[in-house]
């Protein structure tokens, strides 16, 4: 069966709640993958997930093409979504509850597991403290599996642009990983000497 | 080595990694660039390992599905009431400034009769 284009989809939702209906079905797991790397936990992603697709919702009347995929304005509203939620989080410390099952949990690991799903959480956070469009890169490579091209599209630049943002991502993130790891190797000598 | 040669090559690596490679030939290394770019592969594979997708509740998925649709209607139906509202008071308007105009005339020909009369008498009238 043909399947609507999203511009075709995006003229009908102005009138008909159905084909806005259809494009969240084409999105959601994007922008839902995308809210969760950001944040680290299913909570926030539902939450921001919501607030990206109400955001769309208001404004698709006054959408304009401009040539990029629809994928990129829900993107930017979802970056925006995500800047407002770490701005007014940044005043409370908060475990979310993803954060204190997995704790709870770990406890009851083999050393092994444990450490090696302490390593993934490690880089996980050191990717969330990369700069958003660096985060979104990441995102987009590894867990949308885009083509440079795609995600040249998606993010507004040139092929060539993204590889290069490509490789200082990853330098920056092995200066980062380096640079945790040697102050965890720090605090678990000083543990250990103690 | 250029950074556009390293980036390239970093690129391509990872596109294979993810199962997209972009060009079928593999593009030639030197020791020293794979030396350099050894720790990157491997903090490649560590990402491709870690950064798998995700998938939001059905439940989740379903229930905002259904609140964005009832919001869409709602928003829909809300346009449409006030566009009929905008007609309304337009045509309204423009009924009212018809017979503003339409009464105008009239009273500008019926002042403008009284005027002529006026002056008529006025010559008429005998002098002295």
């Amino acid at each position: 069966m043909h399947e609507e284009s999203d511009w075709a989809l995006i003229a009908r939702a102005k009138q008909d709640p159905e084909a806005f209906g259809l494009l969240y079905e084409r999105y959601v797991g994007c922008i839902y993958n995308y809210t969760y790397y950001r944040t680290g936990n299913h909570q926030d992603a539902e939450d921001l997930t919501a607030r990206t697709f109400y955001r769309a919702l208001r404004r698709i009347s006054h959408y304009v093409d401009r040539g990029a995929p629809f994928s990129a304005y829900l993107y930017r509203i979802a970056h925006n979504v995500v800047a407002n939620w770490y701005r007014d989080n940044s005043r409370r410390q908060i475990i979310s509850l993803d954060e204190l099952v997995t704790w709870v949990f770990r406890r009851e690991e083999p050393a092994s597991l444990a450490e090696e799903h302490e390593n993934q959480d490690l880089l996980l956070q050191a990717v969330r403290q990369l700069p958003p469009e660096r985060q979104q890169l990441l995102i987009l490579k590894f867990v949308e599996q885009m083509r440079n091209a795609e995600i040249a599209e998606v993010m507004g630049r040139t092929e060539g642009a993204i590889k290069s943002l490509y490789h200082r991502t990853l330098e920056a993130l092995r200066q980062e990983l380096t640079h945790v790891e040697y102050g965890r190797e720090e605090i678990t000598g000083r543990t250990n000497h103690d | 080595m250029t950074e556009e040669h390293v980036a390239g090559v970093l690129a391509a690596y990872t596109d294979g990694l993810i199962g997209k490679p972009e060009t079928v030939q593999p593009i030639p290394i030197t020791d020293e660039e794979h030396g350099r770019l050894a720790p990157l592969f491997q903090l490649a594979g560590r990402l491709q390992q870690s950064m798998r997708p995700v998938q939001p509740s059905a439940a989740f998925v379903r229930n905002l599905r259904r609140e964005l649709a009832d919001n869409a209607r709602r928003r829909i139906a809300l346009t449409k009431r006030l566009r009929r509202s905008a007609l309304i008071g337009a045509a309204a308007l423009g009924s009212l400034l018809s017979i503003a105009s339409v009464v105008g005339a009239i009273v500008f020909v019926v002042a403008r009769l009284r005027a002529r009369a006026q002056e008529t008498r006025a010559i008429q009238a005998p002098t002295g």
